[in-house]
């Protein structure tokens, strides 16, 4: 098994430095899995997770200017690692003025995914700084719970207004009450709606568009009034919401009523799911 | 039990006063007497028979006045001290007003000296006994007390006109007043315990290796470490320098991330290297003493041997010194993974000390005698120090010495632990 992998450009250095952000806001430990054209950080559900999933993919060739991996066997020329995401953003934090990151699996007394930066500092000389951040490798039975989640056949698709103005609102509502309600319709309407017993708190979001259907018979069954409605825990939703930086540059909400919420995010070439079950 | 000195009965301090300032909290108290024997009592308000305390003449004053600038890098030094630990000493001499701090387990000291010219103005004054004998202020401050009124320094030294300080061995309280804008004065009365300041003797300039170096690439180093790191190595040779996380014999799967950076020898003001070695002390002071720098931009040096002797950071002004001088780990077989199981061998071997006091306190009096200069933490070792207390020395932890006494009570806080200890 072996990868090794270089990043040269500032803004793809500090592209990458935000998505590892964004990955150790919404998981502790997760998961990375390396193939010869992309990098994904993946959480599975789990109980002790609350059955949040998350997956998150990225192009390599945008983002490292070399890039050599081999998997655990020809056939399966994959890795999937375990790491603490903390560990990784920080790393990479340190690397502001860097001329150069290089990025690799080495085995010093454990398996590590080093980090390698050449910073320059003011008297343009070069510091190298390392960081070994240990990491456990999953052996491949284990990884079919690590594939990519299917898209689900939602009653309502619908684009996500700018999340900071819901992260403002959602985080209000959280005094109120965990219970949060998240209805969307066909009209480009979504609610987020909380209940306690003296009171009920509701923000709606108009004209937000809705993306075209994947299938047609949906649309047509489905009055363009009717909301589909989920129940989650807010503080998962507020997770969510935290780990976003900046406004992505497409973001769509998928609800199955009763069942679970479906987040799709792009920001620029980085994908982002996030599967948020209903509150049983 | 407190060890009375003769049977005389339990009586108020002079003038009716209590001897100590109030204490805020139930914790024991302690008082430097004539003869050097440390005594502790617990209690609010308890007293101690204070035979031999003959009527004060005059009492020991501190008085002194800075402006808003000063008054930023007089808070910085407050709050790189409050790193070290939660008391503070105020500590007037003729050098200067010294602040300074000791740890609780004793694995790290600090002080920054001020000059007199520092200050708008600055007078100071000891104690006068009838018999003639002179001692300082000794003044002691919770830092909880002290650091709130140095919070905001950037709007201090917008707001603050004059800040002046004023106090006196016989009254129980600093005042500290805030002269600000538009007229308005703050007042705060922050209540002091009677304590004599603890130094360290710390012969700097005979280490081996010295480093100076710009406050801000030791930053950018410190800023790869997290929090959770506590530990941090300086390895050194004559070509370069890399500071690392401390690593203990077995890492395991779950441990934190390992980081290291190299520095070239060029980006030092002043590099000597008399040593290949490899250091492991606290980050937390350090961070502390950056803290301070970046106030005054002046240049960190730091003056290191072998593992087991203690690292000293200082900054060298015109109008301030300050030194840092942290314990670091020793190099032995049963080397200690972390500062607290450091401190606990200090214990031990202080315990061990202490029980053999008695005899040492009479030969610590004569080096003590050859000792010229009281106050900076620059005395010599004499070599009696050194032999009775190398085990001391061993466990890294600096040495300490009460300022101004005239027996050198050298594990003295050892014989004041005994004594809690019993309580």
């Amino acid at each position: 098994m072996k990868f090794r992998a270089k990043i040269a450009d500032a803004a793809c250095l500090n592209h990458f430095t935000r998505v590892s952000c964004m990955v150790a806001k919404l998981a502790r430990t997760c998961t990375l899995r390396i193939r010869p054209h992309t990098l994904n950080f993946i959480l599975a559900d789990s109980a002790a997770g609350g059955g949040v999933s998350m997956w998150c993919e990225l192009p390599q060739e945008n983002f490292f200017s070399e890039f050599q991996m081999e998997g655990v066997s020809e056939e399966n020329n994959e890795i999937y690692v375990e790491l603490t995401a903390e560990n990784l953003s920080r790393a990479l934090k340190t690397a502001q003025n860097a001329r150069a990151l290089k990025v690799k699996l080495t085995n010093k007394h454990f398996p590590c995914l080093t980090v390698s930066i050449e910073l320059v500092s003011v008297s343009s000389s070069s510091r190298m700084v390392t960081h070994d951040i240990p990491v456990k490798v999953i052996p491949r039975k284990l990884w079919k719970n690590l594939q990519e989640p299917a898209v689900p056949d939602s009653d309502v698709s619908i684009y996500m207004p700018v999340l900071k103005t819901m992260k403002s609102v959602v985080e209000k509502m959280k005094n109120i009450s965990n219970q949060l309600i998240i209805e969307a319709n066909l009209n480009g309407d979504l609610n987020l709606k909380i209940e306690s017993e003296l009171v009920s708190v509701t923000t709606h979001f108009k004209d937000l568009g809705n993306p075209p259907s994947a299938s047609e018979n949906e649309s047509e069954d489905r009055s363009p009034e009717q909301m589909a409605e989920v129940q989650v825990d807010i503080r998962k939703f507020l997770q969510f919401l935290a780990g976003q930086q900046v406004n992505p540059t497409r973001g769509i909400c998928n609800v199955v009523s009763h069942k679970m919420v479906h987040f799709d995010l792009l920001h620029e070439d980085v994908s982002l799911q996030y599967f948020i079950p209903a509150m049983s | 039990m407190t060890r009375p000195l003769c049977s005389q009965p339990m009586r108020k301090g002079v003038r009716g006063r209590p001897l100590y300032g109030e204490a805020t909290s139930g914790e024991g108290v302690e008082v430097e007497r004539e003869g050097g024997v440390l005594e502790a009592s617990e209690g609010v308000g308890s007293t101690v028979p204070v035979l031999g305390t003959q009527p004060v003449r005059a009492a020991a004053m501190l008085k002194c006045g800075m402006s808003g600038s000063q008054v930023k890098v007089f808070g910085k030094a407050i709050q790189a001290l409050s790193r070290v630990s939660d008391e503070l000493w105020l500590d007037p001499s003729e050098k200067g007003l010294a602040l300074r701090s000791v740890n609780s387990c004793r694995s790290a000291y600090g002080c920054v000296l001020f000059s007199p010219v520092f200050f708008q103005h600055y007078h100071w004054s000891t104690s006068v006994e009838v018999n003639g004998t002179k001692s300082n202020l000794n003044c002691k401050l919770g830092m909880k007390s002290i650091l709130p009124i140095f919070r905001c320094l950037n709007s201090l030294e917008r707001n603050v006109e004059m800040c002046k300080i004023f106090t006196r061995s016989d009254k129980s309280k600093v005042v500290i007043q805030l002269f600000c804008r538009h007229g308005i004065k703050k007042t705060h009365n922050v209540c002091f315990q009677e304590s004599q300041p603890l130094q360290v003797l710390f012969e700097k300039n005979t280490c081996s290796n010295i480093l100076m170096i710009q406050p801000r690439v030791l930053a950018e180093a410190i800023v790869l470490f997290t929090s959770s790191q506590e530990e941090v190595t300086l390895a050194v040779t004559p070509l370069e320098v890399c500071i690392k996380s401390s690593t203990e014999e077995s890492m395991d799967l779950n441990s934190s991330v390992y980081s290291e950076m190299f520095v070239g020898p060029h980006e030092f003001e002043f590099f000597q290297i008399g040593v290949d070695t490899e250091i492991t002390f606290c980050c937390k002071e350090l961070k502390g003493m950056l803290i301070f720098s970046e106030a005054t931009h002046a240049p960190i040096t730091m003056h290191f041997d072998f593992p087991g002797k203690p690292l000293a950071l200082s900054i060298d002004h015109m109008l301030l010194e300050a030194n840092f001088i942290l314990a670091t780990l020793a190099d032995e077989p049963s080397r200690a993974s972390s500062p607290q199981s450091l401190c606990l061998s200090q214990k031990r071997k202080r315990s061990d000390l202490a029980v053999s006091n008695s005899k040492v306190g009479k030969k610590d009096n004569k080096a003590m005698e050859s000792i010229s200069r009281k106050v900076a933490p620059r005395n010599l070792y004499a070599d009696e120090i050194l032999s009775n207390i190398s085990t001391l020395e061993n466990s890294g932890s600096p040495i300490m010495k009460r300022v101004n006494s005239d027996t050198e009570e050298e594990p003295g806080s050892s014989s004041l632990r005994k004594v809690k200890e019993k309580h």
